[in-house]
């Protein structure tokens, strides 16, 4: 028999849970971080220095775990060094015997570990093939070792701004141009001319608001020969609303934004919650106000700890509970520790789930530290003004709910098998420096009994008032027959008001802590009395209602069996029988002795304490000496702003990541992000205000040879817009765009007919909207870098859907309007419109004579004057009856699907 | 689907039935250490389902193989001879996610990861102009059990997930042709002509952009597959026995064979991979909680005779030798009953292939005496993956994507046993 598929993982964990065992695996780390990608993976290992025995966990001493030849002298040398009272690090030591041969076998131990060969095992050894690649990788790593050694792991240095060559300087704006000189000078290539301004305007429009520049705005740009011009456009678009828009759907990115998905049309909600779009709204509000990165990563961990009375910020833990998961809790906390650690850090938390990180500093037991920061949160919906019902509006937010819950470390990462023996306390993981303070915080009542909120109590009463007078009236208009009912109804709904009354008072007393006070007892016993009054109201209106019931069953009728059953009166009787005997228990009941235990209004409580978990964690994260958050905040960035971060894997900075182009950029992007506050504006600006940034987007010769993947940046990299921004510009250019900001999630079957931004439409698994979903709309479990595809199904969605198609008619009219008969000019206008470049001399000749032959075709086809097809379409959303104009229409549709349309140069 | 009464006949069940399994010699069979293993979360309901039930449809012999088919798929077993079955599979969820585990070998706990079909369009590459590279027909399964996630791509990129069509020719895919009936085909011609020749013109500018020029190619196909697509699906262009023979002139056929006649079209023009699914949306149509006699008499009936006709169209065609047909579904059923019908059983169950490169008439792996577990040669449904890449000449080892780690048990190893 074969053997079953998880003995083979089983081994492959076992094998991987071994090199951490040994006695000092900072020492391993040591190594890893001196050899760094020269060092195999076979060698990150204890047996590099030790001796091959059977690694114990238990066996933490050298006598139990003796060094081999190599570890032995890196040890005697280390002790030679500290007595001499020199520096006698690992790296340094490492360095002393790289050309000696401590195993004897005549290759010295560092050829042996650039060769992939154990230095204190002589029968390890290169063979004579590999011994010939010996002096190419040793100078490859010589070469290494002289350069920038970029360790995301270590906190960040700000480092000098390289010099480049005077003529180079000439190019240079800001420091970000010098860094990416430096860069360039090493592979020889040239820098791409400026772009024209047009290409520019466009690309700087796309790229801060997601939309074309207006004609207007390419007019007056090009008209304006300001030395400045360019920057006042940077810091137009930077102020204008619609900025928050266009990097709020990058950050929703980022940030796994999810509307609620589930099953029957919302009657069991899966993931994520309904009105989590508040979160949406925080998110673009936050941006346009240039919070700092820091306050916004603090707000979506801790909202609740940090501002528990504060609805606005308590929206931005939508971060935390868009990972709800109704059917698994497991996977929910694995969620939320998997994409904190990758949105935030760009490390790989998840891998340590079952084992040691394979890569990373990363145990196994810091994994189940880090799920503990999350243990104890859930998520709630809170009651917001104006509807008593959150089901139907609500705020969505986490909160502590079991402040006391244990974390266990789950064996081979098997929930079900939980290691007992030893709960896991709240903590990050060491490697990365810093310190965790908890902190635990007493929430203010209202966050913990919501109901005692003014707003609560106000709409409670009014709504209790409003059902007293409501009876009232009807009481005023009864007949005879209803007269007794709706007297009952009317003193019920009166008891009711001032019970709550009674209830808010007593409440109110206790919030001043005068509990103990005769007051509260007087108060306390009428309001007993009052409930008891109430209760025998209630009693006497379900008698009421049986008698009205009564009268409905004589009356007989489907509705009469719908509601009473087979037998109408049998049972309209049996319910009143009921309703008489409850009256005479409320009649005994108050017959009672007089107390003080009241029935409250709500019982509506929540832990008064936080534990400060996600606070200490948004601390340790945003401390100015954390290695990755900077790093992590600036790269993602870079990435939106150029199509591929500086670290192009932007959710991995670590070893199994790949490496950044420009190392040094990053880190001193990362240092200036800090220095700036956090504010990510003066980044953008940066950024945008550079050399780089503003280079064609052409290739040349030269740059396709060295760098056809543009890794140095040496012009700007094109691109295709994303899935919302073909649908927002096709609205935007013809007129038709709705620029409402915020609210509530929008049907996302409604992509074609509805007017709002893409961002607006219902995105979550199952529930995106088609024409999107065509032009590679993010994934809602994770999108940490955008790609662009190309197919024949965007290219269908396009040419075919009402969206391009009504639309194109529409602006095809107005240009009309404004351009008059002239061919020429429409073109022109129409250019500048749908593509926002000027059109050029040969597409003006291409394009008029499309027009006459299209014409002509639409002429002899005769197909301008049937109108009786599709009776649904308006007036404004055919086609024209003029050939002429019917023409134009086409041109438009084409401009729509043409690649510029679709295309960020 | 239930194996046990399909292609892993049970007559021990006959025999038991009505016994719980601890009145028979396999009592042992219920050790809740051995029922839960592999399964994620746990699988507590099946220590209720103890008491036996017997086969709900005859069977018989078929074919020089002697293969045993239970009587609802009659026409298959017709086909015997061709079919390489693998009757010791198991799966990971106890739950019907296990539909996408069996397209992405992941547990939906995991979310997406790329389908079988778009692992082999991502490998293999297009072998039509006119055409998607991969095609997926029928109902898939619900939002509950993976949803689109069965025919995504995930991390591939969509251009390599499956394009969902409908065997309608009026609307076989989102957009396929312009949204009001105003638009001429002339005037849409020569539109497209224009986009070209302005593609091109503001190309000039840039010849190293490979987007523009696969833009230019995308808008070329899609205009082909405006007319490609709906060609492909005019069945009636088949010959009156060809459309016997799939069932298309039975009400309880119709459907199901004109997906399957559809499928043959499109692989006969060049389309890599076609996923067809039956019973889809919610749990699926084959969850037989109760009364599994007359469900699956009735979606037997729908399916039975069409894949048949598949098979033989496939083969008088000589089609089949390059043409694979895999037939699976996302897990067993219960040997014990639960009231009328089967709880899911993901410990055993089984498939089939035939055609493109596997032998005819083999039986591979088996399950216990009651069809419990898998016990002989057991595979993972990657297994199943490993086995159709290995013979469209991949391997998923070598399709490796940067930053992207797939486990041993995701690749999967091929069933050498059962191929040619």
């Amino acid at each position: 028999m074969r053997p079953i598929k998880t003995l083979i993982l089983t081994g492959l964990f076992t094998a991987l849970i071994a090199p951490i065992a040994g006695a000092t695996p900072t020492n391993r780390v040591l190594l890893m971080k001196h050899y760094d990608r020269f060092l195999v993976h076979a060698l990150a290992n204890c047996a590099t220095c030790h001796l091959p025995q059977k690694p114990d966990v238990t066996q933490t001493s050298l006598a139990n775990f003796p060094h081999n030849p190599y570890g032995r002298r890196l040890m005697s040398v280390g002790t030679e060094l500290s007595k001499k009272g020199k520096n006698s690090d690992l790296s340094t030591r490492i360095q002393i015997t790289s050309l000696e041969d401590s195993d004897g076998d005549r290759v010295p131990n560092e050829v042996e570990i650039l060769l992939g060969h154990s230095p204190g095992d002589p029968k390890d050894t290169p063979s004579p093939e590999e011994l010939k690649l010996a002096s190419r990788r040793k100078a490859e790593f010589t070469q290494f070792l002289k350069g920038y050694r970029w360790q995301p792991f270590e906190p960040i240095q700000r480092p000098s701004v390289p010099q480049v060559s005077s003529a180079q300087q000439k190019r240079v704006r800001n420091p970000i141009d010098s860094f990416i000189f430096a860069e360039m000078n090493t592979r020889g290539i040239p820098p791409q001319p400026e772009a024209s301004s047009a290409t520019l305007l466009r690309r700087l429009t796309f790229d801060l608001i997601g939309l074309a520049p207006t004609p207007d705005e390419i007019r007056a740009f090009l008209a304006d020969k300001s030395p400045n011009a360019y920057e006042k456009v940077v810091d137009r678009l930077l102020a204008s609303p619609k900025y928050g828009e266009r990097w709020g759907r990058h950050w929703m990115d980022v940030w796994r934004y999810s509307d609620w998905a589930g099953w029957a049309d919302g009657g069991q909600i899966r993931d994520s919650k309904p009105h989590i779009w508040r979160w949406r709204d925080w998110i673009i509000e936050s941006l346009n106000k240039d919070k700092g990165y820091d306050k916004m990563v603090l707000e979506m961990l801790a909202g609740d700890e940090i501002a528990p009375n504060d609805p606005s910020t308590l929206r931005a833990t939508g971060f935390l509970a868009r990972n709800y998961k109704l059917l698994s809790r497991e996977q929910w906390m694995e969620d939320v520790v998997a994409h904190t650690g990758r949105a935030f850090m760009g490390i790989t938390m998840h891998c340590a789930k079952c084992h040691d990180h394979m890569y990373e500093p990363l145990s196994q037991k810091e994994y189940y530290r880090f799920r503990a920061i999350f243990e104890t949160h859930n998520v709630r919906n809170d009651r917001i003004p104006g509807e008593t019902n959150p089901d139907k509006d609500g705020l969505v937010r986490a909160y502590d709910a079991e402040p006391t819950a244990v974390t266990y470390l789950f064996t081979r990462g098997d929930e079900r098998r939980p290691d007992k023996e030893q709960p896991m306390s709240p903590g990050v993981p060491t490697a990365f420096g810093g310190t965790y303070t908890l902190a635990s915080v007493k929430l203010p009542r209202a966050a913990y009994l919501p109901d005692r909120r003014d707003f609560v109590i106000q709409e409670t009463l009014t709504a209790a008032k409003k059902a007293k007078d409501e009876a009232h009236a009807a009481l005023e208009t009864a007949t005879a027959e209803k007269k007794p009912f709706a007297q009952a109804n009317f003193y019920a709904a009166e008891l009711r008001l001032s019970v709550l009354n009674s209830q808010i008072y007593v409440e109110g007393l206790e919030d001043s802590n005068r509990k103990a006070s005769p007051e509260w007892d007087a108060q306390a016993k009428q309001l007993v009395v009052l409930q008891r009054r109430l209760a025998k109201a209630e009693a006497v209106l379900k008698v009421e209602t049986a008698k009205q019931g009564l009268l409905e069953a004589k009356a007989g009728g489907d509705k009469a069996v719908a509601r009473y059953g087979k037998n109408p009166m049998a049972g309209a009787q049996k319910l009143l029988e009921e309703a008489q005997k409850a009256l005479s228990e409320a009649e005994k009941v108050l017959q009672n002795p007089i107390n003080t235990a009241y029935t409250p209004r709500s019982t509506l409580a929540f832990p008064a304490e936080s534990t400060g978990r996600r606070t200490a964690l948004a601390q340790w994260l945003t401390a100015p000496q954390h290695p990755l958050t900077a790093r992590v905040a600036v790269n993602h960035i870079w990435a939106r702003h150029f199509g591929t971060g500086i670290v192009p894997t932007t959710s991995d900075f670590g070893r199994n990541g790949r490496k950044p182009s420009h190392p040094l950029l990053l880190d001193w992007l990362a240092t200036e992000l800090q220095r700036n506050h956090w504010q990510m504006k003066p980044i953008h600006r940066l950024i945008l205000m550079s050399d780089t940034y503003r280079r064609a987007s052409t290739t040349s010769p030269e740059s396709q040879k060295r760098d056809p993947d543009n890794l140095a940046l040496s012009r700007y990299p094109s691109r295709r817009i994303e899935a919302e921004l073909v649908r927002d510009n096709v609205l935007w250019v013809s007129g038709a765009l709705d620029e409402t900001m915020g609210g509530a999630d929008i049907d996302q079957n409604l992509g074609l007919t509805s007017r709002r931004r893409s961002l607006y439409l219902r995105t979550a698994a199952e529930k995106q909207t088609e024409f999107l979903q065509v032009f590679d709309a993010p994934s809602v479990t994770e999108c940490y870098e955008r790609r662009q595809s190309v197919m024949p199904q965007q290219a269908l969605a396009l040419a075919n859907s009402s969206l391009s198609i009504q639309q194109a008619r529409m602006l095809a009219r107005n240009l009309s309007q404004q351009t008059g008969a002239d061919n020429v000019k429409f073109i022109q206008e129409a250019f500048l419109r749908v593509l926002a470049r000027p059109v050029k001399p040969n597409e003006i000749k291409t394009c008029t004579d499309f027009l006459a032959e299209q014409t002509l075709l639409l002429k002899k086809l005769n197909v301008g004057t049937k109108l009786t097809g599709n009776t649904d379409l308006k007036d404004t959303t055919r086609p024209a009856e003029e050939p002429d104009l019917r023409a134009r229409e086409n041109l438009i549709h084409v401009l729509f699907n043409h690649n510029d349309f679709l295309t960020i140069r | 689907m239930s194996h046990l009464e399909s292609f892993d006949i049970k007559p021990a069940l006959n025999k038991y039935g009505g016994k719980t399994i601890e009145e028979t010699p396999y009592k042992d069979l219920l050790d809740p250490k051995r029922v839960n293993a592999n399964i994620v979360g746990g699988n507590p309901a099946h220590i209720d389902r103890s008491r036996l039930m017997p086969l709900q449809t005859g069977y018989k012999k078929y074919g020089q193989c002697g293969l045993e088919v239970g009587d609802w798929f009659k026409n298959i077993g017709e086909c015997a001879d061709d079919l390489a079955i693998v009757r010791s599979l198991w799966t990971l969820d106890n739950d019907h996610g296990a539909q996408l585990t069996f397209q992405t070998g992941r547990h939906v706990r995991e979310g997406a990861h790329p389908t079988l079909g778009s692992w082999i369009t991502y490998g293999l590459g297009s072998m039509n102009e006119n055409l998607p590279e991969f095609v997926v027909l029928g109902n898939p399964t619900g939002d509950c059990c993976g949803g689109t996630w069965t025919y995504g791509a995930s991390y591939l990129g969509p251009q390599y997930g499956g394009v969902r069509l409908t065997t309608d020719p009026a609307k076989p895919l989102p957009y396929i042709k312009p949204a009001d009936k105003f638009v001429h085909p002339d005037e849409q011609a020569a539109e497209f002509s224009l986009l070209g020749r302005l593609n091109r013109l503001s190309g000039i500018d840039y010849p190293d952009d490979k987007d523009l020029r696969a833009r230019i190619k995308s808008y070329e196909l899609a205009f082909q597959m405006q007319t490609a697509i709906p060609e492909t699906l005019q069945m009636e262009k088949e010959t009156e026995a060809t459309r016997k023979l799939y069932g298309m002139d039975n009400n309880a056929t119709r459907s199901f064979g004109e997906q399957c006649l559809a499928a043959r079209r499109l692989v006969e023009r060049g389309v890599r991979f076609v996923q067809i699914f039956h019973g889809g949306g919610g749990g699926g149509a084959w969850d037989a909680h109760s009364e599994i006699k007359s469900n699956h008499t009735s979606l037997a009936e729908q399916v039975d005779k069409p894949i048949a006709g598949l098979l033989k169209d496939l083969k008088q065609r000589g089609m089949l030798k390059d043409t694979l047909v895999v037939f699976g579904t996302e897990f067993g059923r219960t040997p014990a009953a639960q009231d009328t019908g089967r709880d899911h059983h993901p410990q055993g169950f089984c498939a089939w292939m035939a055609g493109g490169g596997v032998k005819g008439g083999i039986q591979h792996g088996a399950t216990d005496e009651l069809g419990f577990y898998a016990v002989e040669n057991r595979h993972y449904v990657t297994d199943i993956h490993a086995t159709a890449l290995h013979l469209m000449g991949l391997d998923s080892h070598r399709l490796e994507v940067p930053g992207r780690r797939r486990l041993a048990i995701d690749h999967g190893q091929p069933i050498k046993e059962i191929i040619a």
